[in-house]
């Protein structure tokens, strides 16, 4: 998670006015236009949902004994994983970046965007928990900080193979994506990281997508790059009969836009173009 | 027991049936009697008052014993007569009807062949039956098998039909007998009777004219030691790959309870091989046997018992039956309300399978749709279709999560009209926006639904539970829920899968519906529905309330190599589209034929939405074995709307190919493609015990009456006295039968006896 440096900061000033009516934090009546969920964006967690607010290192509401995973169609379900970095939800290792802002955000407008009967709260789960296999799409951010243990590794290859599908977000330059790699090469050895060109189905999935922005962080939309000469580029993994398994989202911050898109300081477009590529990231995974 | 009967009553039983009772003394003559036997009997009265040594209970038994020996007396004086119609000598006609079959040249058990007793018994010349027959009526013979035929003779007997037509049989001799005076029928068959047509419906015209049937049974009501196989059903189409479940009926006599082994083999390979234990004598078994076809075209399945070591009869331990194998793509339109994990996981399951093509338009937003796997870019462009055209294109229609409210009431008719009418099948998934949950109840669909609906319970708060599914007793029965090549491993393999849930609770199915699995939500109370079908109209609907079968493919308890969901699937999709109707379909009355026999070939003709058409030009295209190409033209019978007909005889040995073409003013309507196997018959060798029931049942039945060889030797005589035709009245007298003389000496005997005994002498 990025915190707003620079709210007041001039290259945003655009933004702040398009999305200012729903920015909880500007509080100015300015003119807007109204964008894809903009009117949605400055909610957190409806009310309806009194649920208490169970927390664990292995998915805070799955320990909640009034909640059964089933119960909604879909959960929108964040890796948890062994690894360094930062990570701002108790002390979690880089897998809670945007933990749970983010999650509870991204839900929100995506069931207001998206036909989804989806359970209102984030769910994080070990990848070496066996309950993963409940939840079929599964996010993973800012994996360049990923150390994954032998159970995880073993668990994340169970559940790809089971016909589980890995969002992978938020994660920048060469040494990053090294990282990465290693990781997931320790899932699968022998299988191709390629890249997913504009004429793959993931693209028109839900919104039509004809260009792969690069997402800044929160107060990076004058320079998105987090990294020197860094590119915005959309890879995956196929399985052994050419079903797209994982989608690894690489130099750019879907989830920053999904968490800060009620932000007057976060341009739009960015935040647009995150949730498009996330409705169409769920709604594939949901159906092929 | 009948020569006793005949000695003391002086004329046997059936003569007293068919006869009345009448007197021959004057009227005057029975008045006098009437009034001394009165006398007589006041006087004998009088013998209860008097005094003396006997006591009250002694004079009443004397007196009794007196009044019924006057009785009697005055019985025979009275002159009785048994009044009786007979047919007169050489002016009514006989019918003599032999059963001229293979199972006649079935062997007793002493060796003798059935039509050895024909010979014996029914040889003019030679026979003194058809001598005493000869004497008193006019004699004509008939052979029949699959059909009737008048012989001037017994050395036209073949004994090499290939089926025993009883019904026509009668009625042929019926018609062609109906303009003489025809005083009954006698039938001389083993009774195993294998016409489809009901028996009562030449029973009904013999009972109508007053004609009696005489039957005579041969052979024996039980072969031992054999073994039979039942008659073998499969579906008449399958898609290639299919899996198909067969029950065989296994009867056995004699060789008690054996393990014998069953194989299933096409023309090229054994498909499968079972055992089965034996029943006690006459008592069938089923035996269940799975097998998958292959290959696509017409495939002669065998299914067969070896022979077994002294069985008589080893021709009724095999059975043939024919299958067509489909090769092609079935389209099924999969309709999904939101976006679910069901959709991509059920896709997966499918997708190696060729011969089904699975649709999916699944509702991601208000209006706005995702298409997966459409043939082209118009399919379902506009989302879910609005005409009966479009939708009637696909074989079997899936609905996911999807509230009524979404269609149209002309849609929520369609939907219903498509099983009904169109005959497809429905198949309706559980899910917060589907049944009483989704607002089903009331529309048209909801007739349709195996399942009863109760009140909805959704919301936030709604019903949900996790349930452990199992199969029924009858669902173990079912080739969609087999789950394990082993049909003892079922019950197993569907214990080992983990929970699902569910959001509607459905615990009630239809009268009619069928349950095949069954979710325990745990101790007590009633169990939820998960999979129940039903017969609706021309099609079927299922009801599979598990919304997340999903976790059985990914659930952490299921193995990676478990193939536990896509067989679900694949099994689900397969059962869906299989019997579908299209619009046309051509099916012959019998899949094998001797050739000669008469195959009717019957057509039913619908256009794209399925009406009827009764102006269509419909020919039918006929290949025979040699290649030889006929072109028949079928004609609409009139009796059923969008029913063809045509009949053909196969002159050949071996399959013929048949394509039926329909149009209507010159554009294409539909084709259709059906086999004919013409080859020997082994009908006569299954069920070949004498029937006796069948031949009492239509002498009883017409008022003739049912003989063995035994007892056949009375024929005539019972022809003469309950026969039809010219008759005239004769009164044979009683009054000197046996029996009343015995009588009298009985009651003076019993007097004089009670008078010793009690000291009265």
């Amino acid at each position: 998670m990025r915190r707003p440096l620079h709210a007041g900061f001039a290259s945003t000033a655009a933004a702040a006015l398009i999305l200012g009516a729903c920015g909880g934090e500007a509080g100015e009546r300015r003119p807007h236009i109204v964008g894809v969920g903009a009117e949605l964006m400055a909610q957190e967690a409806p009310e309806a949902v009194g649920r208490p607010a169970y927390g664990g290192e292995r998915g805070p509401r799955l320990a909640d004994p009034s909640e059964t995973a089933g119960r909604f169609p879909f959960y929108w379900t964040r890796a948890i994983y062994s690894g360094y970095g930062r990570g701002w939800y108790r002390r979690g290792g880089s897998w809670a970046t945007d933990f749970p802002k983010g999650d509870r955000q991204f839900l929100v407008v995506l069931k207001r965007l998206v036909r989804l009967n989806a359970y209102d709260w984030e769910n994080a789960v070990s990848l070496a928990d066996p309950n993963l296999r409940k939840f079929p799409v599964l996010y993973a951010v800012e994996v360049g900080g990923m150390d994954m243990t032998e159970e995880e590794v073993e668990g994340l290859r169970g559940y790809l193979d089971a016909g589980g599908f890995l969002i992978v977000d938020d994660f920048w330059g060469q040494r990053q994506w090294d990282v990465f790699e290693y990781n997931l090469r320790r899932v699968y050895p022998d299988r191709q990281i390629v890249d997913i060109g504009l004429d793959h189905e993931i693209y028109s999935a839900y919104y039509d997508i004809e260009e792969v922005m690069q997402v800044p962080a929160i107060g990076r939309a004058s320079r998105p790059a987090e990294c020197w000469g860094c590119y915005p580029q959309v890879k995956g993994m196929y399985d052994d009969r050419g079903r797209l398994s994982v989608i690894i989202n690489f130099n750019t911050d879907l989830g920053d836009a999904w968490e800060w898109a009620e932000s007057p300081a976060y341009p739009l477009p960015y935040s647009t173009y995150a949730y498009e590529m996330g409705a169409n990231m769920i709604v594939y995974a949901m159906s092929h | 027991m009948d020569v006793i009967f005949e000695f003391l009553f002086k004329y046997r039983a059936l003569v007293f049936e068919q006869g009345e009772l009448g007197f021959g003394a004057p009227a005057s003559v029975r008045l006098w009697l009437g009034l001394a036997g009165l006398l007589g009997a006041s006087a004998v009265a009088t013998y209860t008052i008097a005094r003396g040594r006997s006591s009250v209970a002694d004079r009443g038994i004397m007196a009794a014993l007196r009044v019924a020996l006057l009785g009697v007396l005055v019985f025979c004086l009275m002159q009785p007569t048994l009044v009786l119609s007979t047919v007169v000598p050489q002016q009514n006609f006989v019918g003599v009807l032999i059963d001229d079959s293979r199972s006649m040249e079935l062997e007793n058990r002493d060796g003798t062949a059935r039509s050895a007793f024909v010979a014996e018994a029914f040889t003019p010349g030679e026979s003194p039956l058809i001598e005493q027959l000869s004497e008193r009526f006019v004699l004509r013979f008939f052979r029949f098998s699959d059909g009737a035929d008048r012989i001037d003779g017994l050395q036209e007997l073949t004994f090499d039909g290939t089926h025993t037509r009883l019904g026509q049989a009668l009625d042929a001799a019926r018609e062609e007998l109906s303009s003489v005076p025809l005083s009954g029928l006698v039938l001389v068959s083993d009774g195993a009777d294998n016409d489809d047509r009901p028996l009562t419906e030449a029973l009904l015209p013999l009972q109508a004219a007053g004609v009696p049937v005489f039957t005579v049974g041969v052979g024996e009501e039980s072969i031992e030691p054999d073994i039979e196989l039942g008659r073998v059903e499969l579906p008449r189409a399958v898609l290639e790959g299919s899996t198909l479940m067969v029950d065989l009926v296994v009867t056995q006599n004699g060789f008690g309870r054996a393990t014998v082994p069953i194989v299933v083999e096409d023309d090229t390979r054994i498909l499968a091989e079972e055992t089965v234990e034996l029943g006690p004598d006459g008592e069938p078994v089923v035996a269940r046997i799975g097998f998958e076809l292959t290959q696509p075209g017409s495939r002669r399945v065998q299914f067969r018992i070896p022979p077994q070591p002294g069985e008589r009869v080893d021709r009724n331990n095999q059975r043939n039956a024919w299958v067509e194998v489909r090769g092609e793509r079935e389209k099924i339109l999969y309709f999904e309300g939101e976006p679910r994990f069901e959709v991509k996981f059920m896709r997966r399951a499918v997708e190696d399978d060729d011969n089904l093509q699975l649709v999916v338009l699944q509702r991601t937003a208000e209006s706005k749709f995702l298409r997966l796997s459409v043939t082209d870019s118009t399919e379902l462009e506009f989302g879910f279709p609005t005409s009966r055209e479009e939708l009637y294109r696909y074989r079997s229609l899936v609905l996911g999560s999807a509230e009524a409210s979404f269609f149209t009431h002309d849609q929520l008719q369609m939907i219903a009209d498509f099983v009904s009418e169109r005959g497809g099948s429905l198949l309706l998934l559980g899910g917060h926006s589907s049944f009483a949950e989704g607002g089903w109840e009331g529309t048209p669909v909801e007739e349709v639904m195996p399942v009863v609906l109760g009140a909805p319970q959704g919301g936030a708060d709604g019903f949900f539970a996790e349930v452990k599914v199992e199969p029924t007793p009858a669902g173990l029965a079912h080739p969609a829920v087999q789950l394990d090549a082993e049909p003892a491993g079922v019950a197993a393999r569907w214990d080992s899968l983990p929970p699902v849930t569910v959001v509607n609770p459905l615990t009630e199915v239809r009268p009619g519906a069928t349950t095949l699995l069954e979710g325990r939500f745990g101790e007590g109370g009633p169990n939820q529905v998960i999979l129940a079908f039903q017969r609706y109209g021309r099609g079927k609907s299922i009801a599979l309330t598990a919304q997340d079968t999903w976790l059985w493919q990914m659930h952490a308890d299921v193995s990676l190599e478990d193939q536990s969901h896509e067989s679900f699937w694949k099994q689900m999709l397969r059962w869906l589209v299989d019997g579908v109707p299209d619009a046309v379909q051509v099916q012959a009355d019998q899949e094998q034929v001797e050739p000669g026999e008469t195959v009717r070939l019957v057509a039913s003709v619908h256009d794209s939405t399925y009406i009827e058409v009764n102006d269509a030009s419909v020919r039918a295209q006929v290949r025979s074995p040699s290649g030889i190409v006929e072109e028949l033209p079928v004609e609409w019978t009139v009796e059923t709307d969008g029913e063809y007909a045509v009949e053909f005889r196969p002159a050949e040995m071996g399959d013929y190919e048949i394509e039926l073409r329909a149009e209507r003013d010159g554009a294409p309507i539909g084709v259709d493609q059906t086999f004919i196997h013409a080859a020997p018959s082994d009908d006569e060798y299954f069920g070949a015990a004498r029937r006796t029931d069948v031949l009492r049942r239509i002498a009883q039945e017409t008022g003739g009456r049912f003989y063995t060889p035994e007892d056949v030797a009375t024929l005539p005589e019972d022809i003469t006295v309950t026969g039809a035709g010219v008759t005239l009245v004769e009164e044979n007298d009683l009054w000197d039968m046996p029996v009343l003389f015995l009588l009298m000496l009985l009651l003076m005997g019993a007097e004089w006896g009670y008078r010793r005994v009690r000291g009265l002498v």
